[in-house]
């Protein structure tokens, strides 16, 4: 459920933020972060520091979630004995 | 291993108060990368191994060797994508090669689980599965370190040069090497967690089976 929800906010934020032509390759033809909606303006203040914030949290949530996964197949070895 | 996985935390530590923005990135991104490589070669090594004594621990342990590396193939995508958005300007463009080269590297690894799940019999599951692996690690070189390095692109290490080249601060190798150091500590560590469930469980469907009959 709550993966389901956090699908949808990003998804929510990739809606009101996403290039309109994916296939361009001018690279200058894209919105800078500074006239983008108000969480992109907040991920791109004090000199981008939030992007590496916001990348170590990626790699720890994707780790942490995989050790939980693990954690709940294991239990249901245990229950099995 | 355990001294791999103490070392493995105890590094990562202090590498945090290092240079400024983004440039950080570089101890995160692109150690995924690196793992990503490691754990897939030695997905490979396994799966050769297997096929030579054909014994189930080894297809656990090639098996598991994927996993992780999907895991962490995954979060270099996820993380790529973040640091694209705002260095480059969009979460996915389909004219960096290096970008969707990879995302299909993690396809045919994908499609590695997906063929074994299509298997009941342990024996046959293992042999086609250690076969498949053989040939999805041989196109990993190709589509993550030949082929995007021909095309221009704007990731660093395209046209031919490496990515770390003299553009590079030397003092990020002080924790860069590190860093790699420390997350391949951790994805071995995952790796011979998941191992260990693998082993555990084969056990027990084994074992558990006449008695519970």
């Amino acid at each position: 459920m709550t993966i389901l929800i956090n699908f949808f906010a990003i998804l929510l934020i990739a809606a009101t933020d996403t290039l309109a032509s994916a296939y361009s390759d001018r690279w200058q033809g894209v919105q800078d972060p500074e006239h983008s909606n108000m969480i992109m303006q907040a991920m791109a203040s004090n000199g981008l520091i939030f992007v590496v914030l916001g990348v170590s949290l990626i790699i720890w949530f994707v780790l942490i979630s995989y050790l939980i996964r693990l954690e709940k197949k294991l239990d249901k070895l245990e229950q099995k004995f | 291993m355990t001294a791999v996985l103490a070392a493995g935390f105890l590094i990562r530590v202090p590498e945090i108060p290092i240079l400024y923005e983004t440039s950080r990135n570089l101890f995160f991104h692109v150690p995924m990368w690196f793992t990503m490589t490691v754990v897939f070669a030695a997905g490979l090594i396994f799966s050769i191994r297997y096929l030579i004594s054909s014994s189930m621990r080894m297809d656990a342990l090639a098996e598991s060797a994927t996993m992780i590396g999907i895991l962490f193939g995954f979060c270099g995508l996820l993380t790529g994508s973040l640091w694209a958005r705002f260095t480059w300007g969009t979460w996915w463009t389909f004219a960096e090669p290096k970008m969707n080269l990879s995302a299909m590297a993690l396809m045919i690894y994908v499609a590695y689980f997906i063929l074994r799940s299509a298997f009941d019999d342990p024996e046959k599951r293992a042999k086609i599965a250690a076969v498949y692996n053989v040939f999805a690690a041989t196109t990993v070189p190709f589509l993550l370190y030949v082929v995007p390095r021909q095309l221009p692109s704007l990731h660093p290490g395209a046209d031919g040069n490496p990515a770390f080249s003299d553009l590079t601060a030397p003092e990020l190798r002080l924790v860069f090497y590190p860093a790699i150091i420390g997350f391949i500590g951790i994805a071995v560590w995952i790796t011979q967690l998941r191992y260990r469930y693998i082993m555990i469980k084969l056990r027990a469907e084994r074992g558990s089976a006449p008695t519970q009959l």
